[in-house]
């Protein structure tokens, strides 16, 4: 029963962690950024790069992908999004260009192939990120089995969601930003710098995927195309939990994590993943604002 | 890629030999002393991580048939289309080149999907595909010639060493969600069965699934003594790290795999498979000086010290020659030539002496079976004597004795 | 102001006009090769039709029109996997694709009925009138149910987009695991060509050439008339604003479900036309990739234009194919199609019909048949 509890709670880890970024960015400016998951690639390969040009570990390459992520996404709120406020469908389009535009160019090494040049870590193929050794072991209390590496994820992502409510709710940004996000004019009016904070909040966001990346190097491949998948989980996430809500999409993750851990123990992980899918359509069906909905609307 | 691309490119001009032509201005084949042939690999998408080093070894094969003076005297160009890992694509841009480019052979596709979503142009358009994949089997095109293998030649050696040397009793079977896996577990539950041992459990995953750890937690509780996976792509490398996450070890519980190879062991990093079986007719380990050379060469050639060779990309690199070999031996090139030719041609590959199957058109192979070691590299820990008979058919009751798929076809009521 | 309008009207004919003529022509100039790959993108562009029907006109967001698509596939090609000779296990009286005799059970009685579980739903589409009124059923009923269930509890928005990815999601799950009965990844290959009064639709010839245009034109037209009426109109109210069209008595779903049911069926005719072209159905044609793709056509050919969004389909996919062949730019193509993407939304919002539209407005203004101030841009959205 822990057991099935445990693996319920990492995968919601996972769930939330790609989510959190996804929530920040969505819930406060309205943006769907279909780019998130080749932010969190970015962030991988900032993990492995480290990891081969400055011997970083996988723990110290943490910070470092968050604040290249960030930056990453701080120019494409500059470049793109910017200019795409009063049209947040089409950020839906412009990010998926970005996307493509991102996986593109770590395959082609940022045009380095084109002078026939190799440089390694980056390129069509798997890298890999070794993990430090103690997190390859396992210790078993009973017939509990203690993963270090599922442990510290959870612990990881528990800290970013407790890191990120605290900027959001005790800190003047946090309060620019939700100001933003109940009525971005009367924002404004209230001199609140609106292109700043939301070009901080969508770094911010970026930066999130970024660790998420790094994290989710350690137990899958890391590969151009490792974000495509990570994007639509994350999405559904943010909408059974309701838009808007930080705690919501916590809770989402939870819930949504615990029913596959579940469902995929007792019967298989196909089957975990159709229930998962018809949930979400139950659960927006049901209520179409989310689980978790303080916004008024 | 783009390395031997350019490289191309720059033998091209210096041999003036219609490097000029542009593939979409439609280039013939025959002319002036080159002869394009097709090669149909994703260079994007998903799927590019295993096709790519497909697409380099092809060329390499091409560029070193060319230096060697071509194909019945005529320089081979290749035609290379991306079916960017989409079957769409794959079936977009072989219809390109078999009926705009009119190639007489296209080496390609590397999943069965874009196989199958290919097979309608070859097929009814009287072109040849040569396809370098190990596959579920189950075909008898005469317009593909499969030098990947086919079940019977991964399984048949492997279950009975497994359970016989191993002496393991209780198999959990795991497979990614598709055709292949599904196929080779039908045949390796025959196996078992004949060989006196169970399977508790037959689990699939979705393609591309990474999460494992419901799946490892269930192998631990289902009392197997030995895992066979059929699991495919980067799902592998998230697997295998699961399983030693979870405290799993390959001494006492090992994972015997059918596709595990060199690519994903190097991705996952060696230390989480060492210990673990894969059986499979090429391991980038064979002492052979064939493979030496092929290895030392595919090193060169992509400008990379620590490229890996596996199985597929190696029967991407045998199966150009194999056409060479036809080509000659019918002093011709077209499809129709070829496929008269082709049956019985042999082959010094790095993977050993190889034979072309006139009944079927897939290969002699040996099976061979290895241990993964800490350094990523395999130790062979045992083969077949000799190279067994292709049968795509095994799972339904073919033997060499009752062929199911013959030179004439396929006898379908036998199925 | 009426001589705008008629400005504007007969632009908009004679840009109709040019494309069915253009289509029409084609084979006068391309060869079998280039039309059938013409023929693949006229139904990518029936696609870009049934998007902006939905998202332009009806400002939902389907981001699982690919499920209609696959939809569609699949029936045509049941039944054209069932008229082929090479792929049929012979000598039985209901002869079984040769896939459900490898994946089946050992022992599994070899016949249509009872083979696998669910396999008898194959029986009736030994009947080409069959499968092809299917064709135009299932993704109409399909559509309807969910258009019925989304809109008369009034969901809109993202949460219309998340609820059609997460179905079409669901559905290829549930076709890939079903293999015994869908042939799973693999898809329907070895297909029979369809067949009318004893004429074979060979993909590489100019008579299916011709049934993919006449279909692209037929649906072209016909969705262009359904918009201009009455029904259409309170459509786009509704898009504008929902709350209004309510107060001023419009049952605001009804119009929003047969809206969604007819991009639905559309999408649905598109597959169908699709795998008589490539001989292939595949699960891959429910990925969300591709669903995306064609919202993304849609956008870069004008989301507010049927004719704008067919003619975007129709352009990205050949421009991706020219980018894709040519040597120079094989290995960028994906990163150029990226960027034309991220280009056109942040330049050119209403796409490129949007573009052509003030080109034209403009030209006619200068030819003197209108004032060049009154230039009628639509709102953005």
């Amino acid at each position: 029963m822990a057991d099935t509890l445990f693996i319920g709670l990492s995968l919601a880890s996972i769930l939330l962690l790609v989510a959190l970024g996804l929530s920040i960015i969505f819930g406060s400016m309205g943006v769907i950024n279909m780019a998130h998951g080749e932010l969190a690639m970015i962030g991988a390969y900032t993990a492995v790069l480290s990891g081969i040009y400055l011997h970083l570990n996988l723990i110290a390459a943490i910070p470092l992908a968050f604040l290249v992520t960030a930056g990453v996404g701080w120019l494409i709120e500059r470049l793109v999004i910017r200019h795409l406020y009063k049209r947040i469908m089409d950020t839906l389009l412009a990010t998926w260009g970005i996307a493509l535009l991102l996986q593109q160019a770590i395959r082609l090494q940022f045009g380095a192939t084109f002078f026939g040049v190799n440089i390694p870590g980056l390129g069509t193929g798997l890298q890999n990120v070794s993990l430090p050794a103690f997190f390859q072991q396992s210790w078993k209390i009973g017939d509990f089995v203690i993963q270090p590496y599922r442990s510290f994820i959870i612990l990881v992502t528990i800290a970013l969601a407790v890191a990120t409510w605290a900027l959001l709710y005790k800190t003047r940004w946090g309060i620019q930003v939700r100001a933003i996000m109940r009525n971005p004019e009367m924002a404004a009016a209230c001199g609140i710098d609106v292109r700043k904070v939301s070009s901080m909040t969508f770094a911010y966001g970026s930066g999130l995927a970024g660790v998420a990346g790094v994290l989710l190097a350690g137990f899958k491949t890391v590969s151009p195309e490792m974000g495509a998948t990570l994007v639509v989980d994350g999405f559904m996430v943010v909408v059974v939990g309701g838009v808007g809500s930080l705690v919501g999409t916590a809770a989402a993750a939870g819930i949504l994590g615990e029913i596959n851990g579940i469902v995929s123990l007792v019967s298989n992980d196909i089957l975990a993943r159709a229930v998962v899918l018809a949930l979400v359509i139950g659960v927006i069906m049901w209520k179409p604002t989310g689980l978790f909905n303080f916004k008024g609307r | 890629m783009t390395f031997s691309r350019r490289q191309f490119l720059k033998t091209g001009s210096a041999l003036g030999a219609g490097a000029l032509s542009a593939p979409f201005l439609g280039s013939r084949a025959f002319a002036a002393g080159t002869i394009d042939v097709g090669v149909l690999f994703s260079a994007t998408g998903g799927l590019s991580i295993i096709e790519d080093s497909m697409q380099k070894a092809t060329l390499m094969a091409i560029e070193e048939i060319n230096a060697a003076g071509g194909v019945n005297g005529m320089q081979v160009k290749p035609v290379i289309e991306d079916g960017a890992s989409d079957p769409k694509t794959f079936n977009e841009k072989a219809s390109k080149l078999v009926l705009q480019d009119r190639v007489p052979a296209v080496f390609g596709c590397y999943t069965s999907a874009s196989r199958k979503a290919v097979l309608p142009v070859f097929e009814k358009r009287k072109n040849l595909l040569f396809y370098p994949t190990y596959y579920e089997g189950s075909e008898c095109s005469k317009n593909v010639v499969y030098t990947g293998s086919a079940p019977n030649q991964q399984l048949d050696v492997f279950i009975p060493w497994i359970i016989k040397t191993l002496g393991k009793k209780k198999f959990f079977i795991v497979g990614s969600n598709y055709i292949y896996p599904r196929e080779m577990s039908k045949v390796c539950k025959i196996l078992i069965e004949q060989n006196g041992a169970e399977w508790v459990a037959d689990e699939y995953l979705e393609l591309g699934h990474s999460e494992w750890g419901a799946m490892v937690s269930k192998i631990k509780d289902s009392g197997c003594d030995v895992v066979l996976s059929n699991v495919v792509g980067d799902s592998v490398v998230a697997f295998y790290r699961e399983f030693k996450n979870q405290g799993l070890d390959h001494a006492t519980l090992p994972i015997c795999a059918s596709v595990t190879s060199e690519i994903e062991i190097a991705a996952m990093g060696p230390e989480y498979a060492a210990g673990s079986y894969t059986s499979f007719p090429y391991f980038q380990s064979i002492d052979t000086p064939e493979n030496q050379t092929f290895v030392e060469n595919y090193r060169k050639f992509t400008n990379d010290p620590k490229a890996v060779t596996h199985f597929a990309m190696m029967s991407c690199y045998m199966q150009v020659y194999l056409w060479k070999l036809a080509a000659e031996k019918a002093a011709a090139t077209e499809p129709k030539a070829i496929i008269g030719a082709i049956g019985g041609v042999e082959f010094d590959a790095p993977v050993g002496k190889v034979k072309v199957d006139p009944d079927n058109l897939h290969l002699y192979l040996t099976p061979r079976i290895a241990q993964w070691q800490a350094d990523g590299q395999s130790k062979i820990v045992d083969a077949a004597p000799a190279p067994i008979k292709p049968l795509p058919y095994s799972a339904y009751g073919e033997t060499a004795e009752n062929l199911f798929c013959t030179g004439s076809g396929l006898d379908s009521t036998k199925l | 102001m009426k001589l705008r309008l008629t400005t504007r009207g007969a632009l908009e004919a004679a840009a109709y006009g040019t494309f069915i003529l253009v289509i029409l022509l084609l084979p006068t100039v391309a060869d079998v090769f280039w039309l059938n790959r013409f023929a693949k993108y006229l139904v990518y562009g029936m696609l870009g039709i049934a998007v902006a029907l939905s998202w332009g006109y009806a400002g939902v967001l389907n981001l699982g029109q690919g499920l209609f698509f696959g939809l569609g596939a699949y029936m045509v090609a049941m039944t054209l996997k069932l008229q082929s000779e090479t792929s049929m296990q012979q000598g039985a009286d209901t002869p079984i694709p040769d896939f459900m005799a490898w994946n089946s059970q050992p022992g599994a009685l070899k016949d249509l009925c009872c083979i696998a579980p669910g396999s008898w739903l194959w029986i009736p589409f030994q009947s080409q009138a069959f499968g092809i009124a299917m064709v135009l059923l299932v993704p109409t009923a399909v559509a309807f149910l969910i258009g019925w269930s989304i809109f008369r509890l009034r969901i809109s928005g993202v949460f219309i987009s998340i609820i059609t990815l997460a179905l079409v999601l669901l559905v290829r799950l549930l076709i890939v695991d079903w293999q015994p009965v869908t042939n799973g990844f693999n898809g329907l290959t070895d297909l029979g060509w369809l067949t009318f009064g004893g004429f074979e639709f060979d993909p590489y010839v100019v008579p299916t050439y011709y049934l993919v245009a006449f279909g692209t034109v037929a649906v072209l037209l016909l969705t262009r008339l359904l918009v201009a009426t009455r029904a259409g109109l309170v459509l786009q109210a509704t898009r504008d604003d929902a709350n209004r069209a309510r107060y001023l008595g419009y049952d605001v779903a009804r119009y929003q479900v047969f809206f969604f049911t007819v991009s639905g069926l559309i999408a649905g005719i598109a597959g169908a036309f699709y795998v008589i072209a490539s001989e292939f159905a595949s699960p891959t044609f429910l990925d969300l990739t591709f669903s995306v793709s064609m919202v993304v056509w849609a956008a870069v050919g004008g989301r507010n234009s049927l004719l704008g969004a067919c003619i975007g389909a129709i352009l990205i996919n050949t421009i991706q194919a020219t980018v894709s062949e040519s040597e120079m730019l094989a290995e960028a193509w994906k990163a150029i199609i990226g960027l034309i993407f991220v280009l056109v939304v942040l330049f050119l919002p209403r796409g490129i019909a949007g573009l052509a539209r003030d080109i034209a407005m403009r030209l006619a203004a200068l030819l003197g048949r209108g004032t060049p101030a009154a230039q009628p841009l639509q709102k953005s959205e």
